[in-house]
């Protein structure tokens, strides 16, 4: 959503300084008993290292002053921070932007001396907790509008954000409900939805309680203001004139410390030690990657009832708490995002980091200590890999789906809202959009991944559409759609409870024994969703530690460009590593073939799905023999499920390939129409827009013909839309509410445009000559009995017809035009024009159809005649 | 239990049950492990005296308490197991608790997964049997080799699933032990499967690295000829270096260059490699390097026969040998092993096929589960089902019969033709029908556009509206998916030669059952 361009912003806040920056309006004079009293007293054990320094200045009008003097002590540009890409770090200053802040910082003092006081009574009952509504009412706006004036100097990108830093009395009025914000300053730190923060992962740990911002030279044991240089390998930071010899400047491209140089070259180091009595103090950054600490990413944040704050966040995980564990690939600071999600105080959110991806990472040159890189997201269920790039363009459109809501705010909140409030509103919705998402399907809701079928079922509906009360109609044209997810998959309770056997067969035993199932069936009989049905079935099982845990990839043979690139997919989902095809294949060979394991967890088995897998085929099979293969060797528990259409695959491979395939084959047949009629029935349940007829109609149609579940639900579909549209019609006219049912006209009409050929409708809008022409041809061809004819001859028939009808003679080269015309549609078949008159025709369809298309054609009543 | 109903049902177990051969029953009698003996004595004595006779593998009680259940031809069936096992005394009656643990008990889940281990492809067996002369062939030209450090090659062939692979792994680590026995110096082996290069040539790189040779100043040579530089010189000591190629037909290019050039190497004056190439054809290096012949350096070839219904019992039996307890009746295994060796001899499948008449069985212990009281409704088992609900199952399944067999061997050799047919819509059994009709003649095939009148012609005279050319062209393609109809490719879709695939009596007997095509097919 739009996390995307809010995170260009996180850098720039500062941790737990801007709170106090945001002067206190008058105007908000009801203020919540803070939960939290003083953030000294309620946790002196995280924070009291940091609020030591606020402390003596924690007093009358100066508190404004504070963190702006803290700022100004440690703060201090970089020299020459512009032109490096070494990774540099002001010394002390883990935030890159303390200029900016402290600039801000003075703005803020200025306004302060207004809003003085209130500002005291703020501090006075603590350090409070400060949001921004969930759904801003009319009121709040003004106020805000009359209030927030003076905030709206400070720089633009701060508005909105200061001016969520008031206090609102929306809490307090709706006690009995979460109430959501967008923002949240907590126990001196700021926190906003979309924020990387790391996250306590005990509460007790007492030694853990110092949490110095301020990285130490690792040399002289001192954090001073001078510029530190950051070793590429070990992540220590060392002042510049620590080094031994001293630098100038901080080098171009990678640099390395003596130490890490020394270790490379095979040599003993010993670190220097630090000095008597000074612990060594670990930054977060280091705590992190020593899993001491964990990262997550702030999904929304809530005030519960009883008055504490909750965010859901979703977890970053370091890659030595994949299964994959760390690999020589992974980056120092690289670390994955889940699809993990829990719900978490924010007594336990320490304070910011900030999470780029590659683009940003290579940019974030020297933006302090706490910058990590995130180029993949790891699903922990299944514990494959998939490259971000693809949420970030999803989430791009679910900020184009917000323009629609952007419309509706303006109009319910008048049109004098500012703009910033209108994102704000529109984030809010998002977040309430997407939570609300994530309770349903829990975990899930990222799983849409996979062909893009959950993706597109849960497409954010625009606010307007919601608010007009959808008719059953709507709703059913909306279960009808091939991307909306079932519930259930009725009609193949047998082929699930196969699939199921199969992999808990072959997943349950303690050393998993690979195998192979090759599933097939015409299209549009549910393959690929019974089978992902059935793993999403499993994952609770395993959830539940009935089953082990296990990978599962998911192939479809079609998105691959070549079949060899299949190994590259499977190797990238495996460990998130991208390698070229011919590595990957050696590293595979050398996984599941020689069983050589490099990875930590690597022994859980894997479920290998192939969609298409005919596709794979290439000259010499290669593709399909090694992947079929390695679930034959000792230690490479894999499962492969391959689906195609064709019954015979196993039948056409090299015999050594069917040997290596196995036996276990499943059928999905076509559907027949009870089936179909359930299939729909099930879609529609608690819908009433369908007479029961009508759907018994379709069914039987597609089954007679192809017995394609999807064609059904499009037939179905289709109909829905005709009523729809017949009813709006009749709506305009006469409006007279009834009941809406779809009948079997509607659908006799949709099964009349679906299976009915297209050159009928073709034949019937052809031109008027191209009529005469193609009578003339069916004319012909009763007269001779011979399909084919010349064009000179046509010519001829075609004259006698105008003759004998008063039509005039349109002449040769007309008539040869429209000739062409008709070849190139294909409705007739005819040689290039440039043979002229020896020009060779035929009618492509048969000449019923011609009949049919033009008995009763208004314009040229007497063609009937000659048909 | 209605299952055990049907597949009593099925002609053939009832048929195999009657004439099973004799020499079976020896075979299964030496199976009896060596783990037995440290049991108790008393049990020992007389399951010794059980094993001794191989067909009271089935127990008798098991016998008795399924007949009552069983439908007449089951009975029948157990009838005439009886004189076969003559000597069935009442003292085998044994308490369970005291019987089952020599029996092996499918619902224990680890028994269960510990025979699936067994029989698994991957899990390598204590000692190739049945394969021992070609065993021996390749082991000694290896050693010929080995001993006069000269080079050699051979070519083993044979039909998937023959056990090429997997005795060459033995013979790999056989050379292994002979060399330190003999004290020879080890030879270097590489064994690669051809599949899994990127590139045909790439073998050679393969090999050159095996050799960890000073690095080469000039790097644009290959390694091909950096490896005949190296054959072709006086070294010292040098190892002998065995390769083994699988799949060696992957090899093949157009120019069989690659081919020809690594079974060159072995004629080098000075070279040290075995080559050993292992394919299914069994004339691949007569077809593909006909000048090696010329060249005298045509490999020896070693013919992996496929395997007779008495070697597949004997390897099943060698698999199962590791399990303390019989999984399956003999008269199941010499089922299977007839209708794999008659079929392809192939042992993968063999082993599937045994590995799907377990999960068979799993299958009907799951519904017995789910339904125990269908299976025990006789008033004296009822009782005692009542009371010890635990035994009764116990007693009634204690290995693989024939009839999952059966199930498990219809599920891959049957031909699904007639049932495909018959849930085909009914459009496409339409066509199916004019073809069939169309090819009454002497024709034997047709294009997609004469088959759309015949069609047609189906469709008038029934009535039924027919569908659109296209929809006729799609649905033609779909049967062709189902390997029930040929299509062959051309640019234009009327012109496509189109020909059935299965038989036409197959289709009539399919579509008698519809009176509707019957008139239509008359």
């Amino acid at each position: 959503m739009a996390e995307t361009p809010k995170r260009i912003h996180t850098p720039r806040k500062q941790k737990q300084s801007t709170s106090n920056l945001h002067p206190e309006p008058s105007a908000s004079p009801i203020s919540f008993a803070p939960r939290t009293p003083r953030s000294a007293a309620a946790t002196p054990l995280r924070r009291s290292a940091r609020l030591t320094p606020l402390s003596p200045d924690d007093g009358g009008g100066r508190d404004a002053g504070t963190p702006s003097k803290s700022a100004g002590s440690t703060g201090g540009p970089a020299p020459g921070s512009g032109k490096r890409t070494g990774n540099v770090r002001n010394a002390g200053l883990a935030t890159p932007s303390k200029e900016e802040t402290r600039e801000e910082a003075e703005k803020a003092v200025r306004f302060d001396r207004s809003g003085r006081k209130s500002r005291q009574r703020v501090e006075n009952e603590g350090n409070g907790v400060s949001f921004a509504p969930v759904s801003p009412g009319q009121s709040e706006i003004k106020k805000r509008r009359t209030s927030g004036s003076d905030s709206r100097m400070v720089a633009r990108a701060r508005t909105s954000s200061a001016s969520d830093g008031k206090k609102k009395k929306k809490g307090d009025a709706v006690p009995k409900k979460r109430v959501y914000y967008k923002k949240v300053v907590y126990d001196g730190g700021e926190f906003e939805v979309g924020d990387d923060v790391y996250v306590k992962r005990r509460d007790d740990t007492s030694c853990d309680d110092e949490d110095p911002e301020i990285e130490e030279c690792r040399i002289c044991f001192k954090a001073g203001r001078s510029v530190m240089i950051e070793c590429d390998i070990c992540l220590g930071g060392f002042h510049l004139k620590c080094l031994a010899p001293p630098l100038k400047e901080v080098p171009e491209g990678d640099w390395n410390c003596g130490f890490c140089e020394a270790r490379k070259l095979g040599k003993e180091v010993e670190l220097p030690k630090p000095p008597e009595g000074k612990k060594m103090a670990r930054t977060a950054r280091e705590k992190l990657l020593s899993s001491d600490l964990w990262a997550a990413h702030i999904e929304s944040l809530w005030k519960e009832v009883d008055g504490t704050y909750w965010c859901r966040v979703r977890w970053y995980i370091i890659p030595e708490e994949t299964a994959a564990g760390r690999q020589p690939h992974n980056l120092r600071r690289e670390i994955y995002r889940t699809n993990d999600f829990a719900d978490i105080e924010m007594e336990s959110i320490l304070r910011q980091c900030f999470v780029k991806n590659p683009k940003e990472y290579a940019k974030a040159n020297d933006q302090g200590d706490d910058v990590y890189l995130c180029e993949y997201e790891y699903d922990i269920h299944w514990h494959s890999f998939k490259r971000l790039a693809e949420f970030d363009k999803e989430e791009e459109d679910g900020v184009e789906d917000d323009s629609d809501e952007d419309w509706i705010s303006r109009n319910e909140a008048d049109s004098e809202t500012d703009e910033d409030m209108d994102y704000e509103a529109e984030r809010v919705k998002n977040l309430q959009l997407r939570s609300s998402m994530a309770h349903e399907c829990a975990a899930n809701s990222r799983r849409g991944q996979f062909f893009g079928l959950q993706k597109i079922g849960t497409k954010i509906i625009p606010e307007h559409v919601r608010c007009h009360k959808t008719t059953d109609l709507e709703r059913a044209k909306a279960m009808l759609l091939l991307a909306t997810l079932p519930k259930s998959l009725p009609c193949r309770n047998k082929e699930v409870e196969e699939i199921t056997a199969f992999i808990k067969g072959a997943i349950c035993e303690d050393q998993c024994l690979g195998r192979c199932l090759y599933i097939h069936g015409v299209p549009g009989t549910g393959k690929t969703m019974t089978v992902l049905a059935v793993l999403r079935n499993m994952r609770s099982e395993v959830d539940a530690g009935r089953i082990r845990p296990y990978c599962f990839v998911d192939i479809n043979g079609l998105k691959l460009a070549s079949p060899e690139n299949i190994y590259k997919v499977i190797y990238e989902a495996l460990t998130g590593h991208r390698v070229s095809w011919k590595k990957a294949l050696r590293l595979l060979n050398e996984r599941f073939s020689d069983g050589k394991n490099n990875g930590r967890d690597d022994d859980r088995p894997c479920i290998l799905l192939i969609d298409e897998l005919d596709l794979l085929l290439t000259r010499n099979q290669s593709v399909l023999y090694n992947i079929l293969d390695w679930p034959t060797k000792a230690h490479s528990k894999l499962i492969v499920i391959g689906i195609a259409n064709t019954m015979d695959l196993p039948e056409k491979l090299l015999p050594r390939i069917s040997s290596r395939m196995g036996i276990q084959r499943l059928c999905f047949g076509p559907y027949n129409y009870q089936q179909l009629q359930e299939i729909i029935l099930t879609r529609l349940r608690g819908i009433d827009a369908f007479e029961k007829q009508a759907i018994e109609f379709a069914s039987r149609k597609v089954a007679a013909i192809s017995g394609d579940a999807r064609r059904a639900l499009e037939i179905c579909r289709r109909a829905a839309e005709i009523a729809d549209f017949r009813i709006k019609k009749a709506f305009k006219t006469a409006p007279a509410a009834g009941k809406a049912l779809v009948g079997m006209s509607e659908v006799e009409a949709a099964i009349k445009e679906m299976f009915q050929a297209p050159h009928i409708q073709v034949i019937k809008s052809s031109s008027k000559l191209g009529k005469i022409f193609l009578t003339a041809m069916v004319h012909e061809l009763y007269k001779t009995g011979l399909g084919e004819t010349t064009f000179e001859k046509l010519a001829m028939t075609v004259s006698c017809l105008c003759a004998s009808n008063g039509e005039a003679f349109p002449g040769w080269d007309t008539l040869l035009r429209v000739g062409c015309m008709l070849g190139e549609c294909r409705i007739i078949l005819c040689e290039p024009g440039s043979k002229h008159r020896l020009q060779k025709l035929q009618l492509n369809f048969p000449s019923d159809d011609v009949t049919f298309a033009l008995k009763d054609s208004g314009e040229l009543p007497w063609l009937a005649k000659y048909l | 239990m209605p299952s055990i109903v049907k597949r009593g049902g099925s002609p053939i177990s009832a048929a195999d049950a009657v004439a099973l051969p004799e020499p079976l029953a020896g075979s299964g009698g030496d199976s009896t492990p060596q783990k037995r003996k440290l049991r108790s004595d008393a049990l020992a004595a007389l399951r010794d005296d059980g094993a001794a006779d191989p067909a009271r593998r089935v127990s008798p009680r098991r016998c008795l308490n399924q007949s009552p259940n069983t439908p007449p031809k089951r009975i029948e069936k157990v009838v005439a197991d009886k004189p076969m096992k003559p000597n069935r005394s009442p003292a085998k009656r044994l308490p369970d608790s005291l019987v089952a643990d020599s029996k092996w008990n499918p619902r224990d889940p680890q028994q269960m997964s510990a025979a699936k281990e067994a029989l698994h492809v991957s899990t390598l067996p204590p000692s190739v049997s049945c394969r021992e002369n070609e065993q021996k062939t390749i082991v000694d030209f290896c050693k010929g080799c080995i001993k006069q450090g000269k080079a050699g090659s051979l070519y083993i062939c044979g039909c998937p699933g023959t056990g090429k692979s997997l005795s060459m792994e033995k013979v790999k680590g056989l050379l292994w032990h002979w060399t330190q026995e003999a004290g020879l110096q080890q030879p270097e082996v590489l064994a690669l499967n051809c599949t899994s290069l990127s590139s045909t040539s790439e073998i050679f790189g393969r090999i050159l690295s095996k050799y960890q040779l000073p690095k080469m100043t000039n790097d644009r040579t290959s390694a091909l000829q950096l490896l005949q530089k190296l054959y072709s010189e006086k070294q010292q000591s040098t190892k002998m270096m065995l390769i083994i190629a699988d799949e060696l037909d992957y090899l093949i290019t157009k120019d069989r260059a690659v081919l020809h050039d690594l079974f060159m190497l072995t004629t080098f004056p000075f070279s040290k490699c075995i080559l050993v190439g292992v394919a299914n054809a069994i004339d691949l290096a007569d077809r593909f390097l006909p000048r090696l012949q010329s060249l005298n350096c045509k490999p020896t070839i070693v013919t992996f026969r496929a395997y007779s219904p008495e070697q597949i019992i004997r390897i099943l039996q060698e698999r199962l040998k590791v399990l303390p307890y019989p999984v399956f009746q003999p008269h199941a295994l010499e089922l299977c092993a007839r209708k794999v060796a008659a079929a392809s001899g192939d042992m993968r499948k063999a082993l599937c096929i045994c590995r799907g008449a377990i999960d068979m069985l799993e299958a009907e212990l799951q519904e017995s589960t789910r339904n125990p009281y269908l299976s025990m409704h006789n008033e004296d088992k009822g009782q005692q089902a009542v009371t010890v609900p635990e035994f009764t199952k116990l007693q009634e399944i204690v290995a693989v019969t024939i009839d999952h067999m059966v199930l498990a061997l219809s599920r891959t050799f049957r031909s699904p033709v007639v049932d495909t047919i018959q849930i085909l819509p009914q459009h496409q059994q339409i066509i199916l029908c004019s073809a069939v009709k169309l090819f009454r003649g002497r024709q034997k095939d047709t294009t997609v556009g004469e088959l759309y009148k015949s069609y047609l012609d189906v469709c008038k005279s029934t009535q039924i509206p027919a569908t659109g050319f296209l929809e006729f062209s799609s649905m033609c393609r779909v049967l062709n998916d189902q390997g029930l109809l040929k299509v062959g490719q051309s640019r234009e879709d009327k012109l496509r030669r189109i020909a059935l695939k299965v038989d036409e009596a197959d289709i009539t007997f399919a579509l008698q059952g519809v009176r509707f095509f019957r008139n239509c097919l008359q």
